[in-house]
């Protein structure tokens, strides 16, 4: 076995495939470490100046919580750029999301230059260039029937090409992760943190699963069919499937099959409240006011107070909802494109990296706790808690020839002393937790590769040599 | 004599399961994509209409729409992220579009993030020209390592002949190939009732289909030149299919990362600092104004003195949102200028183009929609200083925005037609000098 393997090494470190890989490899990890600390700069400056800020925006009406920069990002971006870093918190838990500005929507639309990326893509491709003609190539040339004549079992060589094609892609693999690494290490900000190693390791062996299914599939497809370069048609068929066809495919089939309402759908259900239910609400009241039911100031009050009230927790269910069904949309896509070991690999790597969407619903999470901590306070200094949708409404009303001007309640700021401000603390997701969220991806990744070896072995074992 | 060598090349072809293969592929995909991307775009159109009947705005709060694209069906590009929906008041002028639930709330980059597009133009760019390089990679190299080119060369049959016969079977295969996914589509979207297409629709679609001809035909002649440059034929394979890795998905890649990473834009901070600095001059007459305004001074001079200060205000802050906008677009035209000579960038901007779903199409769009804010908008708003009551029972304007005609799209896309028709050239005269100057034995 020994001997194959080293033959079967040589032959690959010999062949264009590998050098070409580890040209790329080095370029590509080197482009992510230059582009991460780049914009780990321009984040994390960004985050210290809106923190340096908010000790002196201490409020009891509203207040920003801004999501950290996650030095993790280079693993696998997961769309966190592309979703709020900063929030509002009213009371009572109201909690907005600030879009933030749109920087790269001019630009073609591509995933971003993370290790998640690198691998899923390239590293995928490879492995199907380095493996296609493991068997095909021999059948066709005569010398896997001279090979199985010797007293080798298949299942042994078989074993040897396999470990032989993950070895060769491990060393361009392990030589980008070191260069990245050494470029994070060399150059400021000294981002990494020795907790951090143990998500980078865990991303290395998340790799190499990927990338062992590609292997175990390559194998399978030259083992099946006679001819090297029908194997490497079928492979790159299959490798565009699962790399691009099921998970771009799945966000448009999600709106198709999800059964939430559209965001033109929620719109539409808001749009008249804003325009007429409140309103509708005040006018009544001034008839009210017309026929004598309401009498003084303070009467009106109450009512429009209550109408206003009302309105803001309709507003609020209202926004709740859209994001909810923004979320439901998004999970259905998610688990629609799962059907690709690519997404699995995706979505475990973005875990990993305590990026994409488990990353944002822990910051959901640590900031719905905080919310009671900041009520209690708001309590404690004003004594009544006013809720909020983002949304504020005034109107005239016309009481006894007096105008009296009305608007929806609004939280009060308290002007004494607030040295004793509560501190938002983002705790970010444990290691526990990352693996637990990644866990169902990883088990994915598994069972791919087990339905593959099988494959691949009864395939091969099956193999006419002739 | 190059017709007969053609056309025995075209039969091999037809023979061949490579062929067939690659065939069954791209029916397949332009089956699933066109039926998934009718069923997105009639959603999309659906949404469109009704929010422009349901949801029009008031006097003051004028909503328009941006309307999906029909051959965003073919060529998905920016038509689905992008936002429909366009709030104005005098208070803003509109910068970019959002979702229905408003630029404050709406986020369609958030799910939208991950999920691509697989559309007519995913299709040519990656599955046809991978296509394209298995069907040539072997034309020349294959007969030489079988000995073949030897025996075929030993009659008297100029060496160019062959050659030109070989470039025009694969040329026919190659472009068969593509005009039966264009059909197929076309087929699957012309019996689509909702779908009406317009005689320029049509103009656009044989500009699509002859820009994705011309970047087959760059891979075509690449692969014919690397199997006449290479004696065996796998080792061809594997130089074409490095080749396509680094010019479809690499080079495109660095190219736009290194725009967005090294090409500065400003931070937000700096942008509202620019903001409120633009109207310093004016702030404290502005306070005064909005201060007597909302007192209830109701005098026609108040009202339109308010009105010239909230526009201007406004205008103010747009200057430096379309400062930032056009560094925006400095910023796309760097990526597009360092990944010039990748085949896959190239064909991507005809295609956006003839499809009406490129960023060009939105840029024109929100010019028309601030010429629309400037004029007929604000005019209507100075009537609310002059006459309460007819301010309240006007109608508002109505607008359009022109679309880019077919001709001034292809006049634009002239510098990618001709780069391609360069690489073209500079492949096929590789391929043929090669070819004459080849050592058969």
């Amino acid at each position: 076995m020994k001997t194959i393997i080293k033959r079967e090494l040589m032959d690959h470190l010999k062949s264009i495939q590998f050098a070409v890989l580890l040209v790329f490899s080095i370029v590509l990890f080197s482009a992510n470490g230059i582009i991460f600390i780049n914009k780990y700069n321009q984040l994390n400056s960004t985050y210290n100046q809106k923190m340096a800020r908010l000790n002196y925006n201490r409020s009891t009406t509203h207040l920003y919580l801004y999501r950290k920069p996650n030095p993790l990002l280079f693993l696998a971006e997961g769309g966190d750029l592309d979703r709020p870093a900063d929030y509002i918190l009213r009371p009572k838990g109201q909690l907005s999301a600030i879009p933030p500005r749109p920087r790269d929507f001019k630009l073609p639309d591509i995933p971003k230059l993370d290790w998640s990326f690198i691998i899923k893509t390239i590293f995928s491709l490879y492995v199907i260039l380095l493996g296609f003609s493991g068997i095909s190539e021999e059948k066709e040339k005569g010398t896997l029937r001279l090979v199985l004549s010797n007293s080798f079992s298949r299942v042994r060589l078989l074993t040897a090409k396999y470990l032989t094609i993950l070895a060769v892609t491990f060393v361009p693999l392990l030589v980008g992760f070191v260069i990245n690494l050494v470029i994070f290490a060399i150059f400021p900000p000294q981002t990494l943190t020795v907790g951090h190693l143990s998500n980078i390791f865990l991303m290395l062996l998340l790799s190499m699963a990927y990338l062992s299914l590609f292997a175990f599939l390559s194998l399978f497809f030259s083992s099946l069919i006679p001819r090297s370069s029908l194997v490497l048609l079928v492979l790159l068929a299959a490798w565009v499937l699962f790399a691009v066809i099921i998970p771009d495919t799945s966000g448009i089939l999600s709106q198709k099959f999800s059964k939430v309402p559209s965001e033109y759908q929620t719109a539409k259900n808001l749009e008249p409240f804003v325009q007429k239910e409140v309103w509708d609400r005040i006018q009544k009241i001034q008839q009210r006011i017309n026929k004598g039911e309401l009498r003084t100031e303070e009467e009106v009050r109450k009512e429009t107070d209550q109408a206003f009230e009302e309105g803001q927790d309709k507003m609020k269910f209202y926004y709740k909802s859209y994001e909810d069904s923004m979320k439901q949309r998004t999970l259905l896509a998610q688990n629609l494109s799962r059907l690709s070991p690519a997404s699995l690999f995706q979505y475990a790597s973005e875990d990993i990296a305590q990026a994409g969407i488990h990353r944002e619903e822990e910051f959901l999470k640590d900031s719905q706790n905080f919310s009671r901590i900041y009520d209690q306070y708001i309590l404690k200094k004003v004594g009544k808690l006013t809720g909020v949708s983002g949304w504020s409404f005034g109107d005239t009303l016309t009481l006894n020839g007096k105008k009296i001007e009305i608007h929806s309640p609004e939280p009060e700021e308290y002007r004494g002393d607030m040295s004793d401000f509560p501190k938002f603390v983002e705790l970010g997701p444990s290691l526990s937790l990352v693996l637990k969220h990644a866990l169902g991806d990883i088990a994915g990744l598994i069972l791919w590769n087990l339905a593959l070896a099988v494959l691949a072995f009864a395939a091969f074992l099956r193999a006419d040599v002739r | 004599m190059i017709g007969i060598i053609a056309k025995r090349e075209i039969l091999e072809y037809l023979k061949s399961a490579k062929f067939l293969i690659g065939l069954g592929i791209t029916l397949a995909i332009t089956i699933i994509s066109t039926a998934i991307n009718i069923q997105d775009f009639k959603q999309r159109q659906q949404d469109f209409m009704a929010a422009r009947k349901e949801m029009k705005g008031t006097v003051f709060n004028v909503m328009l729409y941006r309307p999906p694209q029909v051959l965003s069906i073919l060529v998905q590009g920016k038509d689905r992220i992008l936002g429909n929906q366009i709030e104005m008041t005098y208070l803003d002028i509109p910068i970019r579009p959002s979702g229905y639930m408003g630029e404050r709330y709406s986020q369609p980059q958030r799910s939208a993030s991950g999920f691509g597009a697989v559309d007519f133009a995913f299709l040519v760019r990656v599955v046809l020209s991978l296509m394209v390089i298995f069907l040539a990679y072997n034309a020349v190299s294959e007969e030489k390592s079988l000995g073949t080119l030897k025996l075929v060369l030993a009659n008297s049959v100029p060496r160019h002949q062959i050659l030109l016969g070989k470039f025009l079977a694969g040329l026919t295969i190659v472009l068969g190939s593509l005009l039966t996914a264009a059909v197929l589509s076309v087929l699957i979207m012309v019996f689509q009732s909702f779908l009406a297409l317009m005689a320029s629709d049509w103009l656009r679609i044989l500009s699509l289909v002859a820009a994705s001809a011309l970047y087959l035909i760059t891979f075509y002649t690449l692969s014919l030149f690397i199997s006449v440059a290479v004696n065996r034929p796998s080792i061809a394979l594997m130089i074409l299919l490095q080749l396509w890795i680094f010019l479809v998905v690499i080079y495109p890649h660095l190219g736009v990362d290194a725009a967005e990473n090294f090409f500065r834009l400003p931070s937000d901070r700096e942008l509202s600092q620019k903001q409120r600095a633009a109207f310093q001059p004016y702030q404290e007459e502005f306070k005064k104004v909005t201060e007597a305004y909302f007192k209830g001074d109701e005098s026609k001079q108040t009202g339109h003195r308010y009105l010239e200060l909230e526009a201007l205000k406004s205008q103010k802050d747009y200057d430096v949102e379309e400062e930032f906008d056009r560094q925006l677009t400095r910023q796309r035209k760097l990526a597009q200028n360092l990944s010039i000579l990748s085949p896959a960038v190239l064909y991507d901007q005809m295609a956006a183009r003839y499809a009406r779903t490129g960023i060009d199409e939105y840029e024109r769009f929100m010019e028309n929609v601030v010429r629309f804010w400037q004029t007929p908008y604000m005019e209507l708003q100075k009537l609310r200083f002059e006459n309460l009551e007819a301010y309240r029972k006007a109608q508002v304007p109505a607008f359009s925005s022109p679309a880019e005609s077919t001709g001034d799209a292809l006049i634009s896309t002239l510098p990618q037609c001709v780069i391609l028709f360069l690489l073209i050239s500079i492949f096929f005269a590789l391929a043929y000098t090669t070819f004459l100057r080849k050592d058969v034995r």
